[in-house]
């Protein structure tokens, strides 16, 4: 078997320039490499057929930018027509779409090569990877142990060196938090910045689209190449796309850098905190200011994506009614029982769960109670994030409280597996960017994923850091070597 | 002696080129399920548009119902499960409306009221459902297509109230040319509040009456409303809160649901559209191009001196008020205001004609107005020339030569017919003289055939009593 997909992205490139290799030599090698990892269940749709085709197509075609050719992966609640899209729902698995996401469509604009729909929690809910339809799927660095969630398969497929490059969605943490238990680089964008047409909606004011990728230059190519306004989309963003890749590996001396004391609190793993502490200090030995601050209704995330988030999922969700399409249920008397069996067969308890919580907070009065307040509560969270980056460049902390833990563990505990969430949700409330980059191991050689925080459409800041630390680093983060 | 109160809440489907939230067509009358987009079938992953020209009619039918424009406003959620609603729940103002504390003022036997409008909101419509033996059939022709739902504050006290702001409702909205505002198409809709109460009182329980197919039938329904719940509370029935429909055949009302406390739509603020800032420019662009209402019309044509009959004629057409508008600021308007209710329309109906496809135009119709102003040619003759030009077109003038029906009005030419026809004619002028008034007529005549009508008859009249008074 080949192994071109472990070679850096430059030299894949340059290869295809000379014409050495073909990009069916790499969609195989995708195709290959997916057969050999089976058990970590990273994709849902396979898009064989098609990808070789427009591999060989593409044979036709001169090579025009660093991502021509490239084999990518894509969450599967991103639409794609005629390739099947499930949102790892029972209630969608029967669903081919009839048009693309605006993000497919700049993809193909690109010449990458989408190889299949990767495996997720259940309409991108959960963070674990558990509570997909299609099974559970693996931590590639230690099969026992959850990937994260929940664009679970997207990071798996990218920490395996499946593809180089992959897309996933994040509402909650669900690129970042996965990103960090796989040791893949993972951002999730300014709100506005990535068109959301095509994504399926989960909680439509705290959905992004971004790049999950193996290091922070493929991340930094394949956000531009996603990015931009978009009719389609009306709270997309008519700003200028940066060409990200000119602000990598630039001097970060003398960038102010804040820490929210809430991200180094005791609520953090040890083994975690102390990793984000070697950081800081190697941070500052080059230069960085770095203080700690404070960041208002931190500590509130949780309830806060709780009502905000399920809100607006009992809403999104309401369409799966088995009209039009989906899952429909076989036998029913009246139009109640025929609503109640369809949503009851087609969605899974996690789902149903959030669904209920969401309808619940909107209802009569609760809607004062519980929406009301918590928007209140997200617009000073917001505020005291607008005021903290008058000050700072940068924010940086821990992407979640610990690394990846065994499967199984906080599937009987509903709230628990919110908490992997607990410093991912507060980006989501403000819009802001956020990367996550891998920083190192744990003692189990789990990896550990560092948050980098910037201000809003400021990803090429995010970027300078992260391509610096990055290098400095320069950590092997291959994960099947070790298994 | 009990008093009904009322409040109507009227949806209006506006006939924008798109839908609201979506790239659709915005026509229904297609065969079904084909002016249907991806948005309007409410599939997974899609976004809300938003067509600009809606809002432009909402910020029309505001001004028109003299109501406050939201500077600021957004769009709301109204969340519910049933199969016309394709995504579960449907875009609406709920806490936002366009336009709010409007009013629309009527006037009943030369009484004028205000009847307040609450609000005014854009939704979208919901599929049409079709129920059959057996099963349901769903249109999404209708999904998407936009909506404007005017409520009223209950001022309403009678039916015929009721009726006459139905009616001024959609003679408004017909003017602002933003909707067909045909009830018995449905692209307006009547929800009927009606409660009835002892002056004094409280106001007693209402009941919605919805299905009325017809302008009269609000009346119908409301009428037959009040008489049931009076009746009812004679015999002391409670009256309960529910909705009835109204059925056509019976003109009766009948229950259709008792209305469920508290109906919980759970709405909140669409979160996948921005917020929609209106500035006084924007009002300003719009009241600009907005055309002259019949309210302002009727007052300007009273002060032209039209009298009300031609007035309400000419306002109850749209396309003829148009035709009117355009020409009559060219020629005497009340001369036109009789000829357009009178000759032109009675012509056009006979004839099957549009305004469209007629050829006055403001020359050639402006020059036989003047005509007959000046008394240039008989009415008589106008109506001859009429149909030519309606049918023909062209120049008056070269039309009044080529009949021969220009006018004679030179003294000198006319004196000698005077002179000719008094000297044929010795008995009329001992008749003349003997106070006989039938003399000076039976002279007219006879010099108006002698120049074969083309005579000006006012300076012959004049001419002819100089000549015999001077004899």
């Amino acid at each position: 078997m080949t192994n071109y997909l472990s070679l850096s992205l430059d030299e894949i490139h340059s290869k295809l320039v000379k014409k050495e290799i073909k990009p069916l030599d790499l969609v195989l090698e995708a195709f290959d490499k997916i057969e050999k990892n089976e058990k970590l269940n990273a994709f849902i749709t396979l898009n064989k057929e098609s990808a070789i085709e427009e591999a060989k197509a593409l044979e036709r075609i001169e090579v025009n930018g660093l991502l021509f050719g490239m084999p990518i992966a894509i969450k599967d609640n991103i639409v794609t027509k005629n390739l099947r899209t499930t949102c790892a729902s029972c209630m969608l698995e029967n669903f081919d779409p009839i048009y693309n996401a605006t993000v497919v469509e700049k993809i193909k604009a690109n010449h990458m090569i989408i190889i299949g729909k990767t495996n997720m929690d259940e309409f991108a809910m959960g963070s674990t990877g558990e509570t997909s339809y299609f099974g559970d799927i693996l931590n590639p660095w230690d099969l026992t142990k959850v990937p994260g969630g929940s664009s679970s398969g997207s990071a798996v497929a990218v920490s395996a060196r499946i593809t180089p490059f992959a897309l996933g969605s994040d509402t909650g943490g669900s690129i970042r938090q996965p990103s960090s238990f796989c040791g893949v680089v993972g951002m999730k964008p300014t709100y506005g910045r990535v068109s959301r047409y095509g994504l399926v909606a989960f909680a439509s004011s705290l959905d992004h689209i971004g790049p999950i990728t193996r290091t922070v230059y493929e991340n930094a190519l394949l956000l531009e190449a996603i990015s931009g306004e978009d009719s389609n989309d009306l709270t997309s963003s008519n700003k200028v796309v940066p060409h990200y890749v000119d602000y990598l590996n630039k001097e970060i001396s003398g960038l102010k850098i804040g820490v929210p004391n809430y991200y180094m609190s005791d609520v953090i793993n040890e083994e975690v905190r102390n990793k984000m502490k070697e950081i800081i200090t190697l941070l500052e030995s080059m230069g960085c200011n770095i203080e700690f601050i404070d960041i208002d209704y931190l500590e509130y995330a949780i309830p806060l994506y709780q009502v905000i988030a399920l809100a607006e999922a009992s809403s999104n969700l309401a369409r799966y009614d088995g009209i039009k399409f989906g899952h429909v249920t076989s036998s029913y008397q009246t139009l109640e029982e025929f609503y109640k069996k369809t949503r009851s067969e087609g969605f899974g308890n996690e789902v149903k769960r959030r669904l209920m919580i969401g309808s619940y907070v909107l209802s009569g009065k609760n809607a004062n109670i519980y929406y009301e307040k918590a928007l209140k509560i997200r617009g000073k969270m917001v505020d005291s994030f607008k005021d903290a980056f008058k000050k700072y460049d940068l924010l940086i902390g821990p992407t979640n409280t610990d690394v990846a833990y065994l499967l199984g563990t906080k599937q009987d505990d509903a709230l628990k597996s919110f908490y992997d969430d607990l410093l991912t949700i507060p980006l989501n409330m403000a819009g802001l960017p956020a990367l996550s980059l891998p920083i190192g191991f744990n003692h189990d050689h789990m990896p550990i994923g560092m948050q980098i925080i910037g201000d809003y459409f400021k990803e090429e800041t995010i970027y300078t850091l992260a391509s610096v630390l990055e290098k400095t680093l320069n950590l092997d983060l291959e994960s099947g070597k070790k298994c | 002696m009990l008093i009904p109160t009322i409040g109507i809440e009227i949806h209006v489907e506006l006939k924008s080129k798109g839908k609201v939230f979506s790239k659709g067509k915005n026509e229904f009358s297609t065969y079904p399920n084909t002016n249907v987009t991806v948005l309007d079938l409410g599939y997974p992953g899609i976004l809300p548009q938003l067509n600009k020209e809606v809002i432009n009619m909402g910020i029309a039918a505001s001004l028109a119902f003299h109501a406050e424009i939201a500077k600021e406003m957004h769009f709301d959620r109204k969340n519910y499960f049933y199969p016309d609603l394709p995504k579960g729940y449907q875009i609406t103002q709920q806490k936002t409306p366009i336009g709010s504390n409007g009013y629309i003022e009527i006037e009943r036997n030369g009484v004028k009221k205000k009847i307040r409008i609450e609000r005014l909101h854009i939704e979208e419509d919901t599929c049409k459902s079709i129920h059959t033996e057996h099963a349901t059939l769903l249109n999404f022709n209708r999904a998407g297509v936009p909506l404007i739902e005017i409520v009223s504050k209950p001022d309403i006290e009678s039916a015929e109230e009721a009726v006459l702001y139905v009616e001024k409702l959609r003679e408004t909205l017909l003017y602002l040319g933003i909707s067909d505002v045909k009830i018995e198409e449905g692209s307006m809709r009547c929800d009927v509040n009606v409660s009835v109460h002892e002056d004094g009182t409280p106001f007693g329980t209402k009941v919605e009456i919805k299905n009325i197919g017809s302008i009269s039938n609000v009346g119908v329904a409301i009428n037959y409303e009040i008489k049931r719940q009076t009746e009812m509370l004679k015999n002391n029935v409670k009256i309960v809160e529910e909705t009835r429909r109204f059925d056509d055949k019976t003109m009766t009302t009948i229950a259709m649901r008792t209305k469920e406390t508290g109906n919980d739509y759970r709405y909140f603020p669409e979160p996948d559209l921005p917020y929609i800032h209106v500035n006084e420019a924007w009002i300003k662009k719009i009241e600009e191009k907005m055309p002259i209402m019949p309210e302002v019309l009727r007052e300007i044509y009273q002060k032209l001196g039209i009298n009300e009959k031609n007035i309400n004629a000419i306002l109850s057409n749209k396309k003829m008020c148009d035709f009117y508008e355009e020409m009559r600021k060219n020629m005497n308007p009340i001369i036109l205001s009789n000829l357009l209710t009178g000759d032109i329309i009675s012509f056009m109906n006979k004839n099957s004609l549009e305004f469209e496809d007629i050829k006055l135009e403001k020359n050639n119709l402006g020059g036989l107005v003047e005509a007959l102003e000046r008394n240039d040619i008989s009415s008589k003759q106008g109506k001859e020339i009429l149909p030519i030009l309606i049918t023909e077109g062209g120049d008056y003038n070269t039309l009044i030569n080529k009949l021969g029906m220009k006018q004679i009005s030179d003294a000198d030419s006319l004196l000698e017919l005077v002179s000719k026809v008094i000297d044929e004619n010795p008995e009329s002028v001992i008749d003349f003289k003997a106070g006989k008034d039938r003399a000076t007529k039976y002279l007219m005549g006879q010099i108006m055939k002698a120049s074969r009508g083309q005579a000006n008859p006012a300076l012959v009249n004049k001419l002819l009593i100089e000549v015999l008074e001077n004899l």
